[in-house]
């Protein structure tokens, strides 16, 4: 036989022989992309009944008796909103070295704890 | 091929003639060997069909799951800010092949333990015929799943499906209605939504704020409770897009178990039922009187006297006897005043300006129950006064809503709905009164809350404003004074809008506190005033000090209470 014959013969065992494998790679791939979905689906319908879970337990009227029972919570009043800049700056941060502006601030805003709170309404209105 | 080759070369080579055999045989090998080229040709142009090309009949074994996959049929419906309010639940559903089953009474006996809703004789029947197919129980859950297949009876089996379970229970039972054991939408936004649902993928979202919602339920319900009305409804809208945030009809139902339910309880009486509202119509009398130029703010009309019309007198509840302005007769809802306003407005101005506010036609909003409003069929002079003061036609809540949110949004009607509105694609809304008559009639209505009939709703830092409704309702063919349908439209806060709150009592009754009054502003002003104080802060309404100089300028009204020159 002739050397081109057998270079022939040998690249087709080769190609075949790969061909085979490669099958059997995809095959076994497949069936780990079939397990991956299944327990994908598994997964997602567990966590489709804990969402439904989460909502119920999440109910309005159950958190509403909860937090009254439970930890007291009542109903915000309008009187007891305040603006982050109405809150006074901690007395220490204003005994501190820690520039005019704060000091402009301390002066202004004397510490919470000296006096009684301010009407936080009154306040409101004078910074709109 | 290499065969082919050397044979070709030889026959070239071969000059002389040989034998007849040799010929013979030659030929054979000549078509075999074509043959055998034909066949190698076809399996090498399949192989490389089959490796190199992919077509669609080709059996592919395995896919990854689509990024949207959905581990249920029908879609998730939300509130505005995600709260899951409606989604399906896989579960089993027992049934039985009769005929496979060897002992039907003891296996009935059996079902019966372990399922004690059912009783064993029923179970025998069903068991005992000579049949292929039976339900026993839809939807079981997957603790009686286990327990009947530990019973091991023969021809019990069981189907997967899929039950639409609403975390929030009645809470929105109105609002998003209910589905069959088939998961087909039977009522609400279930049955609006019904195609779309099942082929979406993604969850529906609503504008309803779940927590809003409960607020209204839960102060609806008591105010039903001290004041033994046999029902009520509650609105909250957004005025600036026609969203509603809110919507309550009592009583209401657990829409999982729907067996034995009442029509009362089923009736959503915020957007099917059609009521006559009285008092508050006079927003709308008020409003395009003023629009309309007919009158201003100093203008006012003679009430000393109360109108007789055929059969029907118009009087006044709190009658002053004297000359009242505009926003007298808004503030103390006067229905002499209103009445003669709406006489002066005429008709046909009357009537274009209610169709252009949306309450002579049924609303468009997003479920199966819209009631249409009864209109008057002749719409002549007399039909104007009372029309004026609220008589003589039904409407919704929302309806009532929806047009009362133009009339303080600075003059834009939208109509409601019951979907979150992108961002970027708001519904445009149609003008109906101009901005500065808008802006008189918030003053009105905050007057009204301030010094009127509605102090009762009032909520200290909101700016709340509103009116008082009061109607007798029609039982058979005559008004019933002892039955009142007592509402309260109020909005807030009143110097830029943002929501409306309405709240009613169906037949309410005046109780010690009240002084034996059941009127709007005594059972649903106070219903709002509380609701109104505790979603402002949900809903990102920062409380103001209502005494500001900025407020009062914006708000303060003058109120001439003599007729000038």
């Amino acid at each position: 036989m002739k050397r081109a014959t057998i270079l022939w013969m040998l690249l087709a065992i080769t190609a075949g022989f790969g061909l085979f494998l490669l099958k059997y790679e995809v095959k076994s791939m497949e069936k780990l992309l079939t397990e991956i979905n299944h327990s994908t689906i598994e997964n997602l319908q567990a966590l489709h009944v804990i969402k439904a879970e989460w909502g119920h337990l999440n109910r309005p009227s159950r958190l509403e008796t909860l937090g009254t029972r439970l930890l007291k919570f009542k109903p915000v009043k309008p009187t007891e909103y305040v603006q982050i800049r109405d809150i006074p700056f901690r007395p220490q941060f204003q005994q501190g070295n820690r520039g005019k502006t704060r000091l402009a601030v301390s002066k202004s805003n004397p510490p919470a704890v000296d006096q009684s709170p301010p009407p936080l309404l009154a306040k409101n209105r004078r910074k709109q | 091929m290499i065969g082919r080759q050397t044979f070709l070369t030889r026959r070239r080579r071969r000059e002389s003639p040989v034998s007849p055999e040799v010929e013979t045989g030659r030929n054979r090998l000549l078509i075999t060997g074509i043959l055998f080229s034909v066949a190698f040709s076809i399996v090498a142009i399949r192989l490389v069909d089959v490796t190199l090309f992919v077509k669609q009949s080709e059996a592919q074994f395995s896919h990854s799951l689509p990024k949207d996959f959905l581990p249920a049929n029908r879609a998730n419906i939300i509130d505005r800010n995600g709260h899951l309010l409606a989604t399906n639940l896989k579960t089993r559903s027992l049934y039985a092949k009769q005929r496979l089953v060897s002992d039907s009474q003891k296996a009935a006996n059996q079902l019966a333990q372990v399922l004690p809703i059912l009783d064993p004789s029923g179970l025998f029947k069903l068991l005992n015929q000579d049949r292929d197919f039976v339900w026993i129980r839809r939807h079981l859950t997957p603790k009686l799943q286990n327990k009947v297949n530990r019973l091991g009876l023969p021809g019990l089996n069981f189907i997967h499906g899929e039950k639409r379970v609403y975390p929030a229970g009645a809470l929105t039972a109105h609002l998003l209605g209910y589905t069959d054991t088939d998961n087909r939408g039977l009522a609400g936004i279930e049955r609006h939504f019904d195609q779309d649902l099942r082929s979406r993928q993604n969850a529906l979202k609503l504008s309803v704020d779940i927590r809003v919602q409960q607020i209204v339920r839960s102060e609806l319900e008591s105010a039903k409770t001290k004041f033994r009305a046999i029902g009520a409804s509650g609105v909250v809208m957004d005025v600036q897009n026609g969203e509603i945030i809110a919507m309550v009809s009592l009583p209401d139902f657990d829409p999982h178990f729907l067996t034995g339910l009442n029509t009362n309880a089923h009736f959503n009486r915020a957007t099917l039922g059609v009521y006559e509202m009285g008092s508050t119509f006079k927003i709308f009398t008020t409003a395009m009187a003023l629009d309309s130029g007919k009158v201003t703010l100093k203008g006012g009309y003679d009430a000393k006297r109360p109108i007789r019309i055929g059969k029907h007198i118009i009087r006044d509840y709190h009658p002053k006897n004297r000359w009242l302005s505009i926003p007298e007769i808004f503030i103390h809802s006067s229905n002499i005043g209103a009445a003669k306003m709406a006489q002066d407005v005429g008709s046909r101005v009357q009537k274009d300006f209610l169709r252009r506010i949306g309450i002579l036609n049924s609303t468009s909003l997003e479920i199966s129950e819209v009631g249409s409003p009864i209109t008057p069929g002749r719409w002549g002079k007399t039909t104007t006064m009372t029309v004026g003061i609220g008589y003589g036609i039904a409407v919704s809540p929302i309806q009532l809503s929806a047009g009362v949110s133009a009339m303080v949004n600075g003059g834009i009607f939208f109509q409601p709905t019951l979907l979150k509105r992108s961002k970027f694609r708001t519904k445009k809304g149609m003008r109906v009164i101009s901005k500065k008559t808008s802006k008189q009639i918030r003053q009105m209505l905050r007057s009204v809350v301030v010094r009127g009939t509605g102090r009762k709703a009032a909520s200290p830092g909101y700016l709340v404003g509103g009116k008082t409704g009061t109607a007798e309702k029609v039982i058979g063919r005559k008004y019933k004074s002892k039955a009142l349908i007592s509402s309260f439209i109020g909005a807030f806060p009143m110097h830029t809008p943002r929501f409306v709150v309405f709240a009613m009592l169906d037949e309410p009754s005046g109780t010690k506190e009240t002084f034996g009054y059941a009127t709007g502003g005594w059972v649903a002003a106070p219903v709002v005033g509380k609701v109104i104080s505790r979603i402002g802060p949900l809903l990102g309404v920062r409380p103001l000090d209502e005494k500001s100089p900025e407020i009062r300028a914006k708000m303060d009204l003058k109120i001439p209470s003599r007729k000038k020159g």
